[in-house]
């Protein structure tokens, strides 16, 4: 079966589909004058496989591509709830009827492991084999950079779920998008953390990816300037490590008021019980740098050590939804029999921006939809409408929730019911 | 003869071309201290492999009391009583002496008990005159005392009904070839085991053998005493036309 | 910041988390010696080890009864180990396999994968953690976690008991002879194959038992055999494949290294600083610290 896209297309414009329908106006009548050269040419048609462009015959599904961790070293749990989400978006415009006057969507969910390996096979496997129109999911930083790369050649626009290394964006691809919180944002809000408590000493403890550099870079940039004044203990370790004591050593020698934990998945657990037994928590406050605490696995992990952490969240119950989000909040609570958390909020949100992208270009042509993108105004989850413009750095096609950092102050907390520490509006681009 | 304690029926070892052993019959009496000597390249050792397992025969069958030993695994064939040394002693040489000569009891004692073990190799350890050296690690022993050590582990097999030696002489001095002749004919004597032994040095075979068979080419080429062989012509030119003995 | 503090923390936390690895390796070398395979799946044996106590103590036991549930969850591994040999290993000598370590490399691979898969379904790709009420200890300046010193401890005693019985009882000698030669102890009566399983058997259970023990510290997922594993072989390089004190003491070796190496230099090259001694040995001394010497000519 040939996989070949526009090549074809060019030496054999009537079996090339979207040539057609540019020939014969629109995509039903350009299919069934393409079908009759087809039968002309018989067996070759045979052979050839789809090509990619054009909107497909009628009832052809329109793919959507999830690329998320659904094993380690990826977080998997992430990774589920991103789905869960993604997958309400596609139930809910199938039911409307699908999209650009009734193509029913699909969604093609690949595991990438958290490797950037693992997002690149996935991403070129969705556009070429699946030819999906748009890919989302991401939830780790180094995926999503490695896919975008690709992405750079093969077309198909990429949107960050969950990913925060500004490279993703502040690159400029056209192919890349992001709604999610960036660097700069996250390392204001916890700045303003720490000016509202009064630390001075703050441990930094950061896996050595691009998360977690990126994040321990931004706090120092920032720290300088807007002349912070911190005394900042900035420490890496490799993501593999299982045993964080020596590092840790090393921060209850600094004698911090704040520690900043920096890892995702394993690590992010592990520190939390390691800083607990050496004593450094709870007398050093801790900063997880993600919303993990509001998944349920949370307190089964952390029995005793859960109760006083700081962690960020990206979205609060007391939050306006938009139309759009209240019906999803309903029917994943109907679903999952729990409240809907950010990371399928977002789930739902990007697969939701590609729908709605898909028809104002009336086309699955990778171009209309980076433009629509560009052009639009979405609705999400979020009560503000979401906007990809071309911005500078890293708020290129972008757009970031409002960051929040919450308190548990009792050991198996609801996370709707923590305390609000901090609301820092995302930012808007310029 | 009565029913053999030992025996080969037809028993060929071709190593692709080459036959190594042809459609040899061997019998062995119980009680009996069978020789086996020949020119390099007979099969003597092929042959003792074959009996004792190590190979599979191409062809034929071997026989212990009776019962078939094919495609038994090396410890199956020591559990059916039948125990052989090797001309390059096998020893452990990181264990004490006392150690190598207790593993086989173990091994092959039904409900061992380990103060009747050590009677047992510290039997042996007087006899061979290695007791002194009784726990020192066994690679520290010289080359005499290695192949004594190994004649008195094969001994330790609680089971054992025949004993197949494979140069036992070779290299060693003479006050321990007179060590090794005298615990041979000493459990002969006292138990009723049966010994083959294969050797280049006659003198020994004629102090310690009844019947000799001979293997010449991979077959037997005579049986008798050491006198009666020595007579035949055939058997004297076979070996003055090899590579001497 | 240097100080004599940190220094001592660091060797101590460094010895604690040595001894652990050191199972790990005891048992790659103990499998080693006898069955000559080396067996790369032994962190999923880890892992194996650590749902089976996690599900004792989730279930039924609770966290303070982890002193039986480890045993347990360790004699479950042995006998997994135990009747998984015969399928999977002894083939290589009994099928007339000419590439032995090939074959024991493919197929121990294949098994490492099969199990991490398995354990991904039945369990989900989800972190868990048996909890633990052992209260932290201060070993000198260091505070260490109840449960961590608890696994050195134990891990020092069965290696302490297994040297034993290796040295006294009737099995022990027929394993040391086995490692020896192993045609040799088939001679002497001894049923090799046998001796295979069992070997097999308490070589993935001290496997087992470090996962088990390990379990609260490290947490229960399905990749958690990993590390160890590397470490494992690490220690086997640097020890010396087929000696037991090597194992120990390059266990030692290892964690304190890293430990010193991440404290005092830069705490993300934590695993190279191992790699690093890894390498020091093998350019003064080939075969490891205590291994076997091998024959020039």
């Amino acid at each position: 079966m040939c996989k070949r896209s526009c090549a074809f297309g060019k030496v054999c414009p009537l079996l090339h589909r979207e040539a057609a329908a540019k020939t014969f106006g629109s995509a039903e009548e350009g299919t069934v004058a393409g079908l009759k050269s087809i039968a002309r040419a018989g067996v070759l048609v045979a052979a050839l496989g789809l090509m990619g462009g054009a909107l497909h015959a009628d009832n052809e599904p329109i793919t959507i591509g999830l690329i998320i961790p659904l094993s380690p070293p990826g977080d998997p749990t992430a990774g589920q709830l991103i789905r869960r989400g993604a997958e309400l978006a596609i139930e809910y415009y199938n039911e409307k009827g699908g999209v650009a006057a009734g193509h029913k969507l699909k969604l093609s969910v690949q595991d990438s492991q958290g490797r950037p390996e693992g997002g690149v096979a996935a991403y070129r496997r969705l556009v070429s084999e699946e030819h999906a129109i748009g890919v989302t999911g991401f939830f780790h930083s180094s995926v999503n950079l490695a896919a975008n790369e690709v992405a750079k050649g093969m077309g198909v626009p990429t949107i960050g779920t969950q990913t925060s290394a500004a490279e993703i964006t502040s690159k400029k691809y056209d192919v890349a998008f992001r709604t999610h919180v960036i660097d700069p944002v996250r390392v204001s809000a916890w700045l303003d953390f720490i000016t509202q408590k009064g630390f001075k000493r703050v441990s930094l403890l950061a896996e050595t990816s691009d998360y977690g550099v990126g994040l321990v870079d931004e706090t120092v940039k920032q720290n300088q300037e807007k002349n912070v004044g911190l005394e900042l203990q900035p420490m890496t370790f490799d993501r593999s490590s299982t045993d964080l004591t020596p590092l840790l050593l090393q921060v209850k020698a600094f004698k911090p008021q704040l520690l900043i934990n920096i890892g995702v998945g394993q690590p992010m657990d592990l520190m939390i019980e390691q800083a607990a037994t050496l004593g450094i928590t709870p007398q050093t406050a801790m900063l997880i740098s993600y919303d993990a605490p509001v998944r349920p696995q949370f307190w089964q992990l952390h029995p005793k050590n859960g109760a006083g952490l700081y962690f960020i969240a990206y979205y609060s119950p007391r939050q306006r939804l938009s139309d759009l989000g209240t019906w999803f909040a309903k029917a994943y609570e109907d679903k999952y029999k729990e409240s809907p958390v950010y990371s399928s909020l977002n789930g739902f949100g990007d697969v939701a921006i590609l729908a709605q992208a898909v028809d104002h270009a009336k086309s699955s042509n990778p171009k209309s939809i980076i433009a629509a993108l560009e052009g639009g105004r979405f609705t999400s989850w979020a009560a503000a409408d979401v906007t990809f413009p071309r911005a500078e750095g890293v708020y290129w096609h972008n757009w970031s929730p409002p960051v929040l950092i919450l308190h548990y102050t009792d050991a198996n907390q609801d996370w709707k019911g923590a305390v609000v520490v901090v609301e820092y509006a995302g930012t808007a681009a310029k | 003869m009565a029913a053999p304690i030992l025996e080969t029926l037809q028993l060929t070892k071709r190593f692709g071309g080459l036959v190594a052993v042809n459609g040899v019959d061997f019998r062995v009496r119980a009680g009996e201290i069978r020789g086996i000597i020949g020119p390099n390249g007979a099969g003597k050792t092929t042959l003792v492999n074959l009996i004792t397992g190590l190979y599979p025969p191409s062809a034929g069958d071997v026989r212990l009391d009776g019962a078939s030993l094919l495609g038994c695994a090396p410890h199956r064939v020591a559990h059916a009583g039948l125990m052989r040394s090797f001309q390059v002693s096998r020893l452990f040489g990181n264990l004490s002496l006392l150690e190598n000569l207790l593993i086989p009891y173990f091994a092959l004692a039904r409900g061992a008990d380990r103060a009747a073990g050590e009677q047992r190799a510290w039997r042996f350890l007087e006899l061979t005159r290695l007791a002194t050296m009784a726990h020192d690690l066994a690679k520290t022993l010289s080359g005499g005392q290695r192949a004594l050590l190994q004649v008195a582990v094969g001994f330790m097999n609680p089971l054992l009904k025949c004993y197949v030696l494979d140069e036992p002489f070779a290299g060693i001095n003479p006050v321990i070839k007179e060590s090794i002749l005298a615990l041979i004919e000493h459990e002969n004597r006292a138990n009723a085991l049966t010994f083959v032994v294969v050797s280049h040095e006659t003198a020994l075979m004629r102090r310690l053998c009844g019947q000799i068979t001979v293997m010449m080419d991979g077959r037997i080429a005579a049986e008798g005493t050491l006198d009666e062989i020595a007579r035949r012509q055939d058997v004297i030119a076979g070996y003055l036309g090899k590579a001497g003995i | 910041m240097i100080s004599t503090e940190l220094i001592a923390q660091s060797l101590l936390a460094g010895i604690i988390i040595g001894v652990v690895y050191a199972l790990m390796a005891l048992g790659i070398t103990f499998i080693y010696s006898i069955v000559k395979m080396i067996n790369w799946a032994m962190g999923e044996f880890y892992m194996i080890g650590s749902y089976v106590q996690y599900f004792l103590i989730a279930q039924l036991l609770g966290p303070d009864l982890w002193f039986i549930a480890a045993p347990l969850a360790a004699f479950s591994v042995f006998l997994f180990g135990y009747f998984l040999e015969p399928l999977l290993i002894k083939p290589m000598f009994t099928a007339g396999i000419e590439r032995k370590d090939d074959y024991a490399t493919v197929v121990t691979i294949a098994l490492l994968l099969m199990l991490r898969s398995l354990a991904t379904v039945l369990s989900g790709p989800y972190q868990r953690n048996p909890g633990s009420n052992l209260p932290t200890v201060m070993l000198g300046p260091l505070p260490e976690s109840g449960a961590r010193l608890a696994a050195a401890v134990c891990g020092l005693a069965v290696m302490a008991l297994f040297y034993v019985l290796l040295k006294t009882t009737w099995l022990g000698l027929a394993m040391r002879a086995a490692a020896q030669s192993r045609f040799g102890v088939q001679t002497a009566g001894v049923d090799i194959f046998r001796m295979d399983r069992i070997a097999f058997g308490i070589g993935v259970a001290l496997a087992g038992l470090a996962g088990a023990l390990l379990a609260p510290v490290f947490l229960v997922y399905p990749t958690n055999g990993i590390v160890t594993t590397t470490k494992g072989f690490e220690i086997i390089v640097i020890g010396g494949l087929g000696s037991i004190p090597g194992a120990l003491i390059a266990g030692l070796m290892l964690g304190i290294v890293e430990s010193l190496g991440a404290s005092f230099l830069a705490p993300a090259y934590q695993n190279a600083y191992g790699f690093i001694l890894l390498l020091i040995v093998l350019l003064i001394r080939p075969s490891g610290l205590f291994g076997e010497r091998v024959r020039q000519a």
